[in-house]
């Protein structure tokens, strides 16, 4: 068990492609960092400088306070579980387990011990002697987190481990992969484009984009207090409202296409840095719970909009609606089609389950403001202080 | 290419068939027996019934008149007149050993060849054409070849052999000498092949096994003894039964180089046959030289295949 820390690290293949650039980052012992972001960020290429299997172009890694840059995965003792699985079909699935023991010249007991501890932790005592190819998707998965956890490793690295497997045996493994890790104990890093993962298992999440790291944090303060645009865009779902918006004069209100929201002066005490925006541009942000479709007798904040689609989820409804402003879009926050429905200004509430909303409607939200996010436009960074 | 059923399935077919899956089997299935029925018949004509007609003529009295091979009725005095003939021992005894070697050889030899192939990143298309020329190469053009190569007086061998104080050996003219230079022509003009074989197989195996396995603190020969061989082994089965068939019938290369001498030292089981019906034209005693022949080499892809435990093209 042991911290893993990186240092400005740095990924150019050899075609020249700088795949990651500068990261910083540092896993406490025992910590369960998640690292999120589109496909083709360079999280695969992060996992695999720290596994060992990717040299290092610059910066440094230490796992347990020692620089590891020229060691090899055995040396470095970390243990991966591979996104295809990577079981080694000629061998049943104790074998497989206990490859990494047998190499290490382990006693036969001990060994065998070894391996029934970890098929009993993951569910797979009745199927050791089966070969990997008469195994369903999620049993595979266990056999590949068993030959990472019996080894006891320093790290364990996960390159989206449950991406193969279909939804709902996805958000069961989901449990099953954070219990486990709870329950052994070792730093982890776990690689996934689901940001619903990334909130639901990491202790600390870290978000990259086009190789750079955006940002590390726990899930809710990823959530609640995004730093730029593209956090504020990546993480939550649906996902979060963002418009182009101009901020009044004395930073009183907000101008949101052709209305006007009222700016609580609470909201401002709390972002004092919003004040130099007054009469300038800026990206508001709210969340689709932050937005309800009360009774009209409510005060406080604001907006109207024109319904397009409702969707039931049982327990509430998803309102897709329409205003005039502009909508903004972060480049591979969001997938292209919904990126396209979006161009035309469609905004998303949560709403309760009863409330009698159709398609066509005019509806008017309250706006829980002292919620709603600040970012520059040209930075993309968020306003606060 | 290969072509999978769930492709033939979709090949368009008159439109009243479509929807209905099980007529559409049975009319297909009969369509395709009227498609392959004539080649299968002429494949009948010229493989099947010399195969049959060699066996009839193996369990016959043959003898030949004006006008062909009269069979003269069924007798078992073939089977026991080959069984108990010290000339079948030998050649027996000579082509199995022939082919253990050579195979073996070839085998790992191929192996290496293969692994050092998989490493190069450049240059690995030059390579593989170079190592098939021998491969593409005709055997008797292969046999005339090393003909000069051991040749006693002007012969490339004979002469390292002499620059080395072995004087002049005459390697065709003595009975061990003569076998190894066999070995050595045959292992030359078909490790390529082996190579290549192999090679395919390599490549075909999935590069994250190699990562996971380099996790697990598995490297060099270990990689190699328990994961390569294994995963393999299929490609290995099917290189070693194609080699037990065709060295099991070495006769070109000894009928070319050293028409089975000195005295009967290379002569195989083919030669043999070949000598038994066209020199002695004693046709039922040739015949069950190639019947049994045919047998043991069933036998022999059989025991290799059991060795590597697989069914070619089953995985597991
Ligand atoms: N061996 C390589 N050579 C060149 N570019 C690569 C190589 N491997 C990955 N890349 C590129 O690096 C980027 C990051 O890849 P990867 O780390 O696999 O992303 P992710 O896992 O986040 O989807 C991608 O644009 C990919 O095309
Ligand atoms: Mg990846």
């Amino acid at each position: 068990m042991s911290d893993v820390s990186m240092d400005k690290v740095n990924k150019v293949y050899e075609n020249g492609f700088h795949a990651v650039k500068d990261m910083s980052l540092d896993i406490a012992d025992g910590e369960f960092m998640v690292l999120v972001g589109p496909s083709g960020c360079g999280k695969t290429t992060a996992l695999r400088m720290v596994a060992g299997l990717e040299d290092i172009t610059s910066g440094i890694l230490r796992i347990g306070g020692k620089e590891v840059n020229d060691e090899t995965p055995k040396e470095r003792d970390i243990a991966m579980v591979f996104q295809n699985y990577a079981l080694y079909p000629h061998m049943t699935v104790a074998q497989n387990i206990g490859f990494a023991l047998k190499l290490r010249k382990l006693p036969k007991n001990e060994l065998d011990a070894k391996v029934k501890e970890a098929a009993g932790i993951l569910g797979l005592t009745d199927w050791l002697d089966r070969k990997p190819g008469q195994l369903s998707g999620g049993q595979r998965q266990r056999v590949a987190m068993g030959r990472a956890i019996v080894r006891q490793p320093s790290v364990f690295l996960m390159d989206e481990p449950l991406s193969n497997l279909d939804a709902k045996l996805r958000v069961q493994m989901r449990a099953e992969v954070a219990r486990i890790q709870r329950q052994i104990g070792v730093s982890t890093i776990y690689v996934t484009h689901d940001q619903v993962e990334a909130m639901t298992m990491g202790d600390r999440v870290t978000v990259m984009r086009d190789g750079t790291l955006q940002q590390v944090d726990t899930p809710q303060n990823l959530y609640d207090s995004p730093d730029n645009i593209f956090v504020a865009a990546f993480i939550g779902s649906p996902a979060q409202n963002l418009y182009d918006a101009t901020v009044g004069e004395g930073a009183r209100s907000i101008k949101l296409g052709s209305q006007d929201v009222e700016l609580p002066e609470s909201v401002v005490l709390k972002r004092p840095g919003l004040r130099a925006y007054a009469g300038k541009e800026v990206v508001v942000g709210m969340r689709p719970e932050h937005l309800r479709a009360e009774s009209s007798t409510s005060t406080g904040p604001k907006i109207v909009g024109e319904v397009d689609l409702v969707e039931s989820l049982g327990s509430e409804l998803v309102v897709h609606f329409t205003i005039d402003a502009h909508r903004v879009i972060a480049e591979g926050a969001v997938d292209k089609d919904e990126a396209a429905a979006l161009q035309s200004g469609e905004g998303v509430a949560r709403v309760e389950a009863k409330t009698p909303v159709k398609p066509g409607d005019r509806v008017t939200f309250s706006v829980d403001i002292e919620d709603m996010q600040f970012f520059d436009p040209k930075t993309g960074l968020a306003v606060r202080g | 290419m290969t072509t999978t059923s769930s492709d033939t399935e979709q090949v368009p077919v008159a439109a009243p068939l479509v929807g209905r899956p099980d007529v559409n089997r049975k009319r297909m299935a009969r369509l395709g027996w009227g498609f392959t029925t004539p080649s299968l018949i002429v494949i009948g004509l010229v493989t099947i019934f010399p195969i049959v007609y060699s066996v009839v003529l193996s369990f016959s009295a043959a003898t030949v008149t004006g006008n062909g091979v009269a069979l003269n009725g069924f007798t078992g005095s073939n089977y026991s007149l080959v069984l108990s003939s010290s000339k079948w021992h030998y050649a027996l005894g000579f082509t199995i050993i022939y082919t253990l070697v050579t195979v073996l050889v070839e085998l790992v030899f191929g192996t290496l060849i293969a692994l050092v192939l998989e490493r190069l990143t450049a240059g690995r298309g030059l390579m593989m054409a170079l190592l098939l020329i021998p491969w593409s190469m005709i055997t008797v053009i292969n046999a005339e070849l090393w003909g000069y190569i051991y040749q006693g007086t002007y012969g490339v061998a004979d002469a390292i052999l002499n620059a080395v104080g072995l004087g002049h050996p005459n390697i065709l003219g003595q009975s061990t000498p003569a076998i190894i230079g066999l070995m050595i022509a045959d292992i030359w003009k078909t490790t390529p092949f082996v190579a290549i074989l192999v090679l395919a197989g390599l490549v075909m195996l999935p590069g994250d096994i190699y990562e996971a396995a380099e996790v697990d603190g598995s490297s060099g020969w270990s990689t190699f003894w328990r994961i390569t061989v294994p995963l393999l082994r299929p490609t290995l089965a099917l290189a070693v039964m194609f080699r037990v068939l065709q060295a099991f019938g070495l006769f070109d290369l000894p009928y070319v180089l050293t028409n089975g001498g000195p005295g009967t030292a290379t002569t195989s089981l083919a030669i043999l046959g070949y000598n038994v019906i066209f020199k002695n034209l004693s046709f039922g005693p040739g015949a069950a030289v190639a019947t049994t022949s045919a047998l043991l080499v069933l036998l022999g892809c059989l025991l290799s295949l059991r060795t590597f435990r697989v069914q070619v093209g089953k995985e597991d």
